[in-house]
């Protein structure tokens, strides 16, 4: 069986074949066999000769989050939404005029009204969580078309906090 | 002594001090908001009682439902742990009025340290060493810029009531002053209830040492040596260690000595630590006295063997010390680092969220100081502190070591953590080499990004992953453990993985 996942913006595609109580993976030319043994909910053992590795997993709705050997990978199923923190802490790209929530938090400030022009670089709206403010900074110069939250409003991660018409 | 004691705090401090107050065959009371109904501390401690809604303004901070807490349970002390009210002297007043132990300095010396204007005051009488700085709170931004420009630039603007970093801002230029008080003061103001904040000058690069001091009420003190806490970002201390690299025993006994002269001058009883930097030229200067138990005592227990709650419990009591300076020796080297929940690839965003899988390194020289479990739910509103790892062993190059399996060891799933960059940290040359300073992380590690694993390892976490698929991911029947493996199979291998190797990408 193949399954697709897309890891750290990479596609990958990996076979998987029962035989026995053994298991054949296979990506690309790399192969290996081992008897992959679900110990738990969340756990993995990977038994090999003269070596038994354990990975940790989790899924966080469309992700799958996966540790081994000392590292997390962030899985997503091929097609599915990569990255549901888009977005990020550096404002909007280009191409996405909203500014959205870089995490969850409390809104403190809306620096802003609708209608306003702004600088780049203009502080637009303050978030914070965990008592630490993140300032919220227009990427462009614009104008601000339409503001979704008000001071004290909690938000959700990747939420649209306000809309953004950048100036040509 | 105490039959009974209020914790004033939630998450891993709460947890230790409940812990203390166990071993000591004392009852112990946890308080909590809305949201920390079903937080660690809650379920440890014997008995619980709500406060209020999720915002530390109306929970965490009211002292007037911490007092009645207090009354109704019968606690006759209250440990205030770190931050929330911690340092508030009129909470101490309040305590001592109504004959509840706040275990803690008194309020007279809280009052003094805790406004670091008037401490800086102080200080300069007493004859110690001070960084250059304001004597006031400015009244007006005027005022603000005029001593900006009298300090010269760069300053740094500190809330007057803080500490941990919170309402700090570094200026570098005029033109960055306004907006910089006003953040300093909005941060301060919602982490303190006060937004008075002042200016330094800064000085570029230091190492920030700082040393544990415990006085008893009967006039008695000790010092139980130095933390080293350079590594910081945004003012936040990440890592901590003991014995500071820094340091040799003539100067550590010197500025063991100011320390000591400094909660003298305060007036100062319990545990207390003074926060000193120290320049290139191993200049140092007081910078402020932190009149609490601070988040990075382990370290100084491992390395003393002291237990710094129970001592601040016994002190609290009216025991006397029982310490004597020339008894106390460092033994070993101890690391901390904090296990924040934050993505470190993000500017250190803070990543509040579900833990939906944990595991916590274990191994000879290795403690977790850990507030949190798997299942449960990381609020919004507090500290991002999730856990301290802190490890001992024989010199520094093993507790370096040490450190950098347990954190290899620790696992958490479902929110970003700082383990992943605490790792890279703690192996990173200038680090084992012992070249701290304040300006480590924004010099070695601007932009960081965690490396990528390597392709074998990947190819484990793909095909885990891709089983869970064939499990219906997890939903649905009921599995066996082993129940997909029945006894030994012969088997061989096609293609090589391992595990466990920090290279990069091979292709």
């Amino acid at each position: 069986m193949k399954f697709e996942f897309v890891v750290d913006g990479a596609r990958r595609t990996i076979a998987l074949e029962k035989k026995g109580g053994l298991c054949i993976v296979q990506e690309g030319r790399a192969v290996f066999e081992a008897e992959i043994r679900r110990v738990s909910e969340n756990e993995f053992l990977f038994l090999a000769p003269g070596r038994t590795a354990k990975v940790y997993l989790a899924r966080d709705g469309e992700r799958r989050l996966v540790s081994a050997g000392g590292r997390v990978f962030t899985l997503t199923e091929a097609g599915r939404d990569p990255d549901r923190f888009g977005g990020g802490e550096d404002g909007p790209s280009k191409a996405d005029s909203s500014i959205k929530a870089p995490m969850p938090g409390k809104v403190i400030k809306v620096c802003v009204a609708e209608g306003e022009r702004v600088r780049k670089n203009q502080s637009l709206v303050i978030v914070e969580a965990m008592k630490m403010e993140n300032d919220l900074r227009a990427a462009a110069a614009g104008v601000v078309t339409k503001i979704h939250v008000r001071a004290g409003d909690i938000v959700d991660a990747a939420k649209t906090l306000l809309e953004l018409e950048p100036e040509t | 002594m105490f039959d009974k004691i209020l914790v004033a705090n939630r998450g891993e401090i709460a947890v230790r001090v409940v812990r203390a107050c166990r071993e000591m065959g004392i009852a112990s009371v946890a308080v909590f908001s809305d949201v920390d109904r079903t937080s660690l501390h809650v379920q440890m401690a014997d008995e619980a009682v709500p406060i209020g809604p999720a915002p530390a303004a109306e929970s965490y901070l009211r002292m007037d439902r911490i007092l009645e807490a207090a009354r109704s349970t019968g606690a006759a002390a209250i440990h205030p742990g770190y931050g929330f009210l911690a340092e508030n002297a009129a909470f101490a007043r309040l305590c001592e009025a109504e004959g509840i132990v706040f275990i803690g300095p008194g309020s007279n010396a809280l009052e003094l340290v805790g406004d670091k204007v008037r401490a800086r005051q102080a200080m300069v009488k007493a004859g110690i060493p001070i960084v250059p700085g304001l004597e006031s709170v400015p009244l007006t931004m005027e005022e603000y810029a005029a001593a900006a420009r009298g300090l010269g630039y760069p300053v740094i603007v500190k809330a007057s009531a803080g500490g941990g970093g919170k309402g700090m801002r570094i200026v570098r230029e005029a033109g960055e002053l306004a907006a910089a008080v006003e953040a300093g003061r909005r941060e301060a103001g919602s982490s303190f209830g006060d937004e008075s904040v002042y200016l330094e000058k800064y000085i570029e690069e230091p190492r920030h040492v700082e040393f544990q001091v415990l006085a008893d009420n009967h006039g008695r003190m000790v010092h139980l040596f130095e933390r080293e806490c350079s590594i910081q970002r945004r003012h936040q201390k990440l890592v901590e260690e003991t014995p500071s690299p820094a340091l040799d025993s003539a100067l550590r006994e010197r500025m063991g000595e100011t320390a000591q002269n400094v909660m003298r001058a305060a007036g100062y009883a319990n545990a207390g630590t003074v926060e000193f930097l120290l320049d290139k030229d191993r200049n140092f200067y007081f910078l402020e006295v932190n009149a609490r138990l601070q988040v990075e005592h382990p370290v100084t227990e491992l390395v003393t063997g002291v237990d710094l709650v129970r001592r601040q419990i016994l002190i609290a009591a009216g025991e006397p010390l029982g310490l004597d300076q020339a008894d106390l020796r460092q033994s070993g080297h101890a690391i901390e680092c904090r296990i924040y929940a934050e993505d470190a690839a993000k500017g250190f965003l803070p990543s509040p969220g579900p833990i939906l899988f944990l595991k916590e390194p274990r191994g000879p020289g290795v403690r977790l100081d850990s507030g949190v479990y798997a299942g449960w739910r990381v609020p919004i509103h507090y500290d991002p502190i999730l856990a301290k790892l802190i490890v001992w062993a024989e010199d520094r190059d093993r507790a370096c070591r040490r450190m950098a399996a347990a954190l290899r060891d620790y696992v958490v799933l479902g929110i970003h953590t700082t383990i992943g960059f605490l790792g890279d940290v703690v192996c990173h040359p200038r680090f084992e080499a012992g070249c701290t300073d304040t300006g480590f992380i924004g010099r070695h590690f601007e932009g960081w990004q965690e490396a990528r694993g390597d392709e074998e390892t990947l190819r484990l976490a793909l095909a885990a992953a891709a089983c869970d698929e064939m499990d219906g991911g997890g939903a649905g029947e009921a599995r066996v453990p082993g129940r997909s493996g029945d006894g030994p199979t012969p088997w061989k291998t096609l293609g090589g993985w391992r595990l466990g190797r920090r290279e990069s990408d091979e292709i």
